[in-house]
């Protein structure tokens, strides 16, 4: 991470604390186990990573997870959750973040906003076979049907990633002045 | 909406592991996620049982806070619990009812395995029940010290996350008078359409992302006219100091490894 000023940190701190509160505000969606939820606390990671780089973008979910765990702990003791969480976020940010600089378009960031979601959808498939779950029965001895698991996370991302990338969508159509200023002040 | 949600789980009372350096704690629950795998016979688990209790025990946390919000995991936990049952055939049958045969290794590996998952959350929830949230923080940012030598921002994190945690319950206000004033016009964040969602939780992030942009620029500007330059040579107001007590306790749970290790099978 290079070097910032003190006012982007501060910033970044809002954001995460932003991030947080939103991951409260978590719902379940129609026909899934409750257990899968959906929140938007990826958008201020978004917003951080659009106005003050990818780095800035990871920092905020890197945050939020850690700050969930120290004030709430994790339910499975060690927290494969979070792990999962930050690394779905990541990979969901920094593809949009890099493909939206490619076409600063409305279309360019749908674009990018959908591949990103085809990305973490199809990574977390595999992250979950091969690392999650794993983790799952070695620290706590869940023995999961894991291609069953697989089966119906995948369709539950896609649909999360389709939810964020539309409210993201509107709120950057919305903000987009505000955030092309932040941008230089930002960046000067 | 937001009267459900408590920050945190931290329950303010006195005891031996409130008093304890974060640092020790952290440390100490590390070490303990590595030996709980140790144990594999009843000795060992009922080491670990004991070793649990007394941990509980200086707490002086009320059971019932211990408990709760893990409804969920013990459902998981007796789920397990009847999968090593039912599916593991190892061992003599201990009953059998022609359809249904129970073996012995299955439900010894089913009381085990239950049992080490129990510890495991009981022992890590501890570390939220004793310990503030900036505490933690503060003994994070000291154990995470070397790591600056590879660059890691480590102090600026710890500033991100103490800054963070000082307007959390601000930010929850402020939330939850954007979604009062939202629902007084008629916007419904609990129910519609997951596009309607979508679409409510715009009018939220807007006001939120605004206020807040403006509220750290005021901190910032305070902070700069303070003269705050970043951890370099900094002194601290909240001071973390390791004693005795904490200590005693690394050896502890290192000891508590040791015994494991010799009564192990």
């Amino acid at each position: 991470m290079m070097k910032r000023s003190i006012k982007a940190y501060v910033t970044l701190g809002m954001l995460s604390g932003i991030a947080y509160v939103l991951m409260l505000l978590n719902f379940p969606l129609p026909f899934f186990p409750s257990f899968l939820k959906v929140d938007f606390s990826d958008i201020p990671a978004l917003i951080a990573a659009m106005i003050m780089g990818p780095s800035a973008g990871v920092a905020v979910e890197m945050l939020k997870n850690v700050l969930d765990i120290i004030t709430t702990g994790s339910q499975t003791g060690v927290p494969v959750g979070h792990i999962a969480n930050f690394i779905t976020g990541t990979l969901f940010i920094l593809p949009t973040y890099f493909l939206y600089n490619r076409v600063k378009t409305k279309k360019g960031l749908a674009f990018a906003l959908l591949t990103a979601t085809l990305i973490t959808t199809f990574a977390m498939s595999v992250l979950n076979y091969f690392v999650f779950l794993p983790m799952y029965e070695y620290f706590m001895g869940f023995y999961l049907p894991k291609e069953i698991v697989v089966m119906a996370i995948l369709p539950f991302n896609l649909l999360k990633g389709l939810i964020i990338s539309v409210a993201f969508m509107i709120l950057f159509v919305k903000m987009n002045h505000w955030i092309v200023k932040q941008q230089t002040i930002f960046t000067k | 909406m937001m009267e459900k949600m408590i920050f945190g789980r931290y329950i303010p009372v006195n005891s031996l592991l409130h008093k304890l350096d974060p640092r020790s704690k952290l440390c100490a629950i590390l070490i303990f996620i590595f030996i709980i795998f140790i144990a594999n016979n009843a000795i060992t688990y009922g080491i670990l049982a004991i070793f649990t209790f007394l941990a509980l025990y200086s707490s002086n946390i009320p059971i019932k806070f211990l408990f709760n919000g893990l409804k969920f995991i013990f459902y998981l936990i007796v789920f397990t619990f009847l999968l090593h049952i039912l599916f593991t055939r190892e061992g003599d049958v201990l009953v059998d009812f022609g359809w249904l045969k129970i073996y012995e290794r299955g439900l010894t590996q089913g009381i085990f395995i239950s049992l080490r998952f129990l510890f495991l959350i009981l022992i890590t929830s501890l570390l939220t029940l004793t310990t503030t949230p900036i505490e933690i923080t503060d003994g994070m940012e000291s154990l995470m010290k070397p790591l600056r030598k590879i660059h890691f921002p480590v102090h600026e994190l710890a500033l991100m996350m103490s800054i963070a945690l000082r307007f959390i319950p601000t930010l929850m206000d402020e939330t939850d008078k954007i979604m009062k004033a939202q629902m007084a016009r008629g916007v419904d964040f609990s129910h519609g359409s997951l596009k309607r969602r979508a679409q409510a939780i715009v009018p939220l992030l807007i006001p939120l992302f605004i206020s807040s942009f403006k509220r750290a620029e005021e901190l910032a500007v305070a902070m700069e006219a303070r003269g705050y330059r970043g951890g370099e040579g900094r002194t601290k107001y909240r001071q973390l100091n390791w004693r005795t007590m904490d200590t005693i306790v690394i050896l502890i749970v290192l000891s508590l490894g040791g015994i494991l290790f010799i009564f192990r099978t």
